[in-house]
């Protein structure tokens, strides 16, 4: 490999301390004794004892998390159909709009996804809660596990699959022993991605919320609006390096699956 | 595909088991016995042990959630699709959620508190014979200033904010009402006043502050006067209060040309489940102690006569948050202006932000 040139090294060095700098911020006054951001007191963990000793929050974190693996999980089963789907699709053009339709809800703006799904759930009367918030991050996840796991299906060898069929596959063992093996790295990758989405979302989730229940970005949002508690710190604190410890699961996983002499077909 | 079996089954368990555990903490907490009271009120609006304490005399189960504007309230409300049983909108969007039949009338045999309200506080225009509204606080619009900064400098009027010397020193509000109503009280005119051309005065008139204006924002107006990051502020009486609670250096006064007298008031949204539960409780924070300690914690101005007798009387004298009659006779509510006019307001406003410095 290249040796990376000085210059590069202090760009890269700069642009990561411009992205990180403001969360590190925010982590570090999370400890202080004040009662603001503006001046650093002493050192302390009031303010992570508070959240805690909070059961209003903690159940809060919990709907979030439940809300995050159920959505991930049932949009990358329904993302994984939605992919072969538009694999096997025939024509080209079929395949094409396909395409198009699902890139078009990942780059429509979350507002705008979010007030329609509110408008849709009343009119059809579904109360908002529980439900609706699943719903409405199940919808938004799918399209993102198609995009990550189109080109895993794209890159395999298609005599792989003919030479099964030779070998007397039916259809089934073709999906369960070749195809669904050989792109486990593209479902996780999409699983983690729809996750992370999930857990995130603030755009969605603030129009389908209601009748008590919230997720953790949501409230969030409304701490702030109340006045700066630095308990949003500790608790976006404790948010930041849950999403890191994911982010390093993450890796693993894909390590663990990228172990090269694979081809693909497992028993 | 075993792999991928397994990681399914393991996920389900996660999730399997934190909703078993939801559900234990939600018992635990009595959230699921369907006696509950879903209150859907302003952040940091009322002092929590008083929720507590309404817990704990009726059995019942309180639900807070919180908004952070009248029109955020409106649109959660008039969807559906949620069953607030309280809720405590500006007298402005009560006079709207009126007209929308969005409110349950208040049955007044079941809120006998109601006697300790002044009178001056009851059957306004925007809701005649308070059938669906209960007030809940009230204050003004004023002017908060930095003695600080600006030395024993006294600001008392409006016009004063004019001053070449309080150049770059001004935080407004982003909200067209208040800035436009400061302009029109500026030049003696009303604050609800629909006369074209008195609104492009008064348009003009806020262009030439532009000079003396530091910032128009939110919230956070709050934090930057506490710490003298600007020397005068455009506030609401409870903003102000909170301030003076942290610095000692400020002052807020109620311009003498007149301002806003505004309202939050409580009521009863028509999609309640509990209709019961919600005239216990405006009942409840009718009661005169209960209105003096939820006043202490919030800083608003109550409406409660019997709850100023439990109360500091410094707090109850202090004529900047309990003006007197000829004070109040100078202030005005906002009126409904009408869909048409309101936007003429917002684009005048959006005018005024857009003039450059």
């Amino acid at each position: 490999m290249k040796k990376i040139s000085k210059l590069s090294t202090i760009y890269l060095i700069v642009m990561f301390f411009i992205l990180y700098a403001p969360i590190f911020y925010l982590m570090f006054y999370s400890f202080n004794s004040g009662e603001t951001m503006y001046q650093f007191e002493s050192f302390t963990l009031d303010w992570y004892k508070e959240l805690f000793g909070n059961t209003r929050l903690l159940i809060i974190v919990l709907n979030t998390a439940i809300i995050a693996l159920l959505s991930a999980t049932i949009s990358t089963i329904l993302g994984v159909a939605g992919a072969l789907a538009i694999y096997y699709a025939r024509r080209r053009r079929v395949k094409n709009t396909l395409l198009s339709l699902n890139n078009v809800l990942i780059v429509s703006p979350d507002v705008i996804i979010g007030a329609s799904f509110l408008i849709l759930f009343t009119m059809i009367g579904i109360k908002l809660g529980f439900i609706s918030v699943l719903l409405a991050h199940i919808a938004f996840s799918v399209p993102i596990v198609v995009i990550m796991v189109l080109p895993k299906i794209e890159e395999m060898n298609t005599s792989m699959i003919y030479a099964a069929l030779d070998l007397g596959a039916s259809r089934w063992n073709v999906l369960t022993k070749v195809i669904l093996p050989y792109i486990t790295p593209g479902i996780f990758a999409g699983f983690f991605m729809a996750l992370t989405y999930s857990l995130d979302d603030f755009a969605v989730t603030f129009f389908v919320t209601g009748n008590g229940f919230t997720t953790l970005s949501v409230e969030i949002y409304s701490l702030a609006r109340r006045g700066v508690s630095l308990n949003i710190n500790a608790l976006s604190s404790l948010l930041f390096v849950f999403t890191m410890l994911l982010v390093v699961g993450y890796y693993f996983i894909t390590k663990r699956n990228n172990r090269p002499n694979r081809l693909g077909v497992r028993q | 595909m075993k792999q991928l079996i397994r990681a399914l089954l393991a996920v389900l368990i996660v999730s399997f088991a934190l909703i078993v555990i939801v559900y234990r903490l939600n018992t635990a907490q009595g959230y699921t016995s369907g006696n509950t009271l879903t209150i859907f009120n302003w952040g940091d609006y009322i002092d929590e042990e008083l929720i507590e304490k309404f817990e704990e005399e009726t059995g019942i189960k309180v639900i807070y959630e919180t908004f952070d504007s009248n029109e955020a309230m409106l649109t959660k409300i008039e969807q559906g699709g949620t069953s607030y049983d309280i809720a405590v909108p500006s007298e402005y969007i009560i006079d709207k959620m009126r007209e929308e039949d969005l409110l349950l009338p208040i049955d007044h045999s079941k809120v006998p508190n109601l006697q300790y309200i002044d009178s001056r506080f009851l059957d306004l225009p925007f809701d005649h014979g308070n059938k669906y509204s209960v007030p809940y606080f009230w204050g003004t619009v004023g002017i908060l200033y930095n003695t600080n900064i600006l030395g024993d400098r006294e600001i008392t009027s409006w016009n004063d904010l004019w001053d070449p010397d309080f150049k770059n020193q001004i935080l407004l509000v982003d909200s067209a009402r208040e800035v436009m109503g400061m302009a029109l009280n500026s030049l003696g005119y009303s604050l609800n006043d629909k006369d074209k051309n008195h609104l492009l005065e008064a348009k003009q008139k806020i262009d030439s502050l532009t000079p003396n204006i530091k910032a128009i924002v939110g919230d956070e107006n709050r934090l930057l006067l506490q710490n003298e990051e600007a020397a005068i502020g455009l506030v609401w009486s409870g903003t102000a209060q909170e301030i003076m609670w942290e610095n000692e250096n400020v002052e807020y006064v109620v311009p003498e040309e007149g301002s806003n007298l505004w309202f939050d008031n409580m009521v009863i949204p028509k999609t309640a489940k509990n209709p019961e539960a919600a005239h216990q409780f405006i009942n409840f924070m009718l009661d005169p102690e209960v209105a003096a300690q939820n006043t202490d914690y919030v800083g608003y101005s109550t409406p409660n006569i019997e709850a100023l007798k439990y109360m500091d009387e410094e707090t109850v004298n202090d004529e900047r948050f309990y003006p007197d009659e000829e004070m109040t006779a100078k202030l005005e509510v906002y009126e409904n202006l009408g869909k048409r006019m309101l936007a003429y307001y917002n684009d005048l406003f959006l005018e005024f932000k857009m003039h450059k410095k």
